[in-house]
């Protein structure tokens, strides 16, 4: 992978690193990208992926309330609150 | 004996923890006695399991912290339990603390754990393995009988090897992922680590189950709950060829194969042709995996926020880069790139096809034998920092665990002995729900090799007597 493509992934997963831990992470990502070459040894034609090794279906629960957790609990570990809402830098 | 503790002697355990957790580091929280039990029927006479149990920093529990050995997630607490440690609450189990983990469960030492180190009890300067290395470590250094683990790819299994008790990777879908925080939803269990056979199959049966908060449970047949027939297993499957382990834990292999045949059981030599492509299958599903579960830790609504930033946006960019340690962002930017549009056939979906050949081949290999006995781990416990194993040997030495994790399918970790002083674990490999018979041949095998602990640790009741009437009293 070059480093504009590598780049553009750390951009995609939301990270802003600078130029010395991008460097160093290009390192290992390219060492398991080789790696990762040693798929394309093996023959797969006609196989089908495995996504889940043992669920065959979906399985649905009853879309009922339920009050196992408490919200003002979850509310709890929120970094900064506005009375019962999130508050978040503003855009502007 | 543990009822009888957690009755009368609970403020004297909570300083017993306490104090001989120094030398391992195994615990990020140890709880209060008033902590240790929940609104769940108290402990006594009547539970199944009165034992206390050590948590992994992975995995809700009511009142204590969630970090996942990470800096987003410092200082977070769980307002609910995991179905798992309900269950065990259920049973009369006691949760006393949570253990130390590679940062969201990636590793293979504990050492990426933003918090602190855990050292093996056999030898401080080594590693007690990971990701649950402080799970491994609270039962090697007799603090607790019994400890939850998650394994992914080896993360219980690994850090049992390395201390010298056994750890289970149940069959995927058994025990419920709910109040587990995510990694890669697809291989991680929640199993347990141990100090005897028995207690770790009972921690199992309290967990194990349907639970409709999980819709990956899975339903396990009826006959795989009862305890296993002596004669259910008769032929055991030992890997022929290079493996690649080192001279001690080869030797180690050869010499519990031969414990095996000593038992009665017949030895049948096996290859699995489809090894060498364990890791980067498991490595591309895991990693793409994670960079979609770990996508919701944006600094919002919970965990590390960046003390200024400009817009919303920036505060989900910097909390992401300042928070997450480099194995994490590794695996992120891999997953990411993965799943990347033009790359998938190439790298997930390959990989999700060369797991249906694994898969494939243990079936086939489970026609010819009832189970298989695998190394662990390459290597013995590797030494702290750069005179260790470094990142990247650590992930391909996973190709002995991942194996089990890609396929579903349950392995337990039993102690093989001693080879220069540090233990050595050896791992069985069964077919979906075999776990009975994986206890019944463990049990079998703890009559030649039962678990052994370092010298200089102390079991509760010989801490307390070294302490006289003194110590007891004090706690008090």
């Amino acid at each position: 992978m070059d480093m504009s493509e590598l780049k553009t992934t750390i951009d995609m997963a939301m990270l802003e690193l600078d130029e010395t831990q991008t460097a160093s992470l290009e390192g290992a990502v390219e060492q398991m990208l080789e790696y990762f070459a040693l798929m394309s040894t093996i023959d797969v034609e006609g196989v089908e992926p495995t996504t889940h090794a043992l669920i065959t279906a979906n399985r649905l629960r009853r879309d009922t309330a339920r009050t196992d957790v408490d919200p003002d609990s979850l509310l709890e570990n929120a970094p900064d609150l506005e009375d019962r809402l999130v508050a978040i830098p503003n855009v502007l | 004996m543990w009822n009888t503790i957690l009755t009368n002697a609970r403020d004297e355990y909570a300083q017993f923890l306490a104090e001989q957790d120094r030398t391992s580091g195994a615990f990020l929280e140890i709880g209060s006695p008033a902590q240790w039990s929940s609104s769940a029927p108290a402990t006594g006479d009547g539970s199944s399991l009165p034992v206390p149990v050590a948590v992994k920093d992975n995995i809700a529990v009511k009142g204590y912290q969630l970090s996942c050995g990470s800096k987003m997630l410092e200082g977070l607490h769980s307002p609910y339990d995991a179905a798992a440690v309900r269950r065990l609450r259920h049973a009369g189990a006691e949760i006393v603390g949570k253990t130390n983990l590679d940062e969201f469960g990636m590793g293979s030492s504990t050492d990426n754990s933003a918090f602190q180190q855990t050292s093996n009890p056999w030898d401080y300067s080594r590693v007690a393995g990971g990701s649950s290395g402080g799970s491994a470590a609270a039962v090697a250094q007799q603090l607790v009988p019994v400890a939850l683990g998650s394994d992914t790819g080896g993360s219980i299994r690994q850090p049992a090897a390395f201390c010298g008790v056994y750890g289970l990777k149940p069959t995927y879908g058994t025990v419920s992922r709910y109040g587990l925080v995510a990694y890669a939803s697809s291989l991680e269990v929640i199993g347990v680590l141990g100090a005897e056979i028995g207690t770790v199959a009972d921690t199992y049966r309290a967990m194990r189950g349907e639970d409709e908060q999980d819709h990956s449970t899975v339903a396990i047949p009826p006959e795989a709950t009862e305890p296993a027939a002596a004669d259910s297993v008769r032929k055991i499957g030992v890997l022929q060829g290079d493996l690649g382990l080192d001279e001690a834990v080869a030797r180690n292999y050869q010499h519990t194969a031969e414990m095996f045949r000593e038992l009665g059981y017949t030895i049948v030599p096996i290859e699995l042709s489809t090894l060498e492509y364990v890791v980067p299958a498991y490595y591309t599903i895991a990693a793409a995996e994670a960079s979609a579960n770990l996508a919701r830790y944006n600094g919002v609504r919970y965990g590390y926020r960046p003390v200024f930033s400009e817009n919303p946006e920036e505060l989900m960019r910097m909390a992401r880069s300042e928070a997450f340690g480099d194995e994490v962002k590794l695996r992120i930017v891999l997953g990411t790139y993965v799943l990347r549009s033009g790359f998938q056939d190439q790298y997930y979906t390959r990989a999700q096809k060369i797991r249906t050949l694994i898969r494939r081949e243990l079936e086939e290999r489970f026609h010819e034998v009832d189970l298989i006995l695998a190394p662990t781990f390459p290597v013995q416990a590797f030494a702290h920092g750069d005179s260790g194993m470094d990142p990247f040997q650590q992930k391909v030495a996973d190709r002995f665990t991942g194996t089990a994790n890609l396929a579903a399918i349950p392995a337990l970790t039993i102690p093989s002995g001693l080879e220069g002083g540090l233990p050595v674990g050896m791992q069985l490999m069964g077919p979906a729900f075999s776990e009975e018979r994986l206890f019944a041949v463990a049990e079998h095998a703890a009559t030649v090799e039962p678990v052994r602990f370092p010298d200089r640790s102390r079991s509760f009741e010989q801490w307390r007597s070294e302490h006289g009437a003194d110590g007891a009293r004090g706690g008090k």
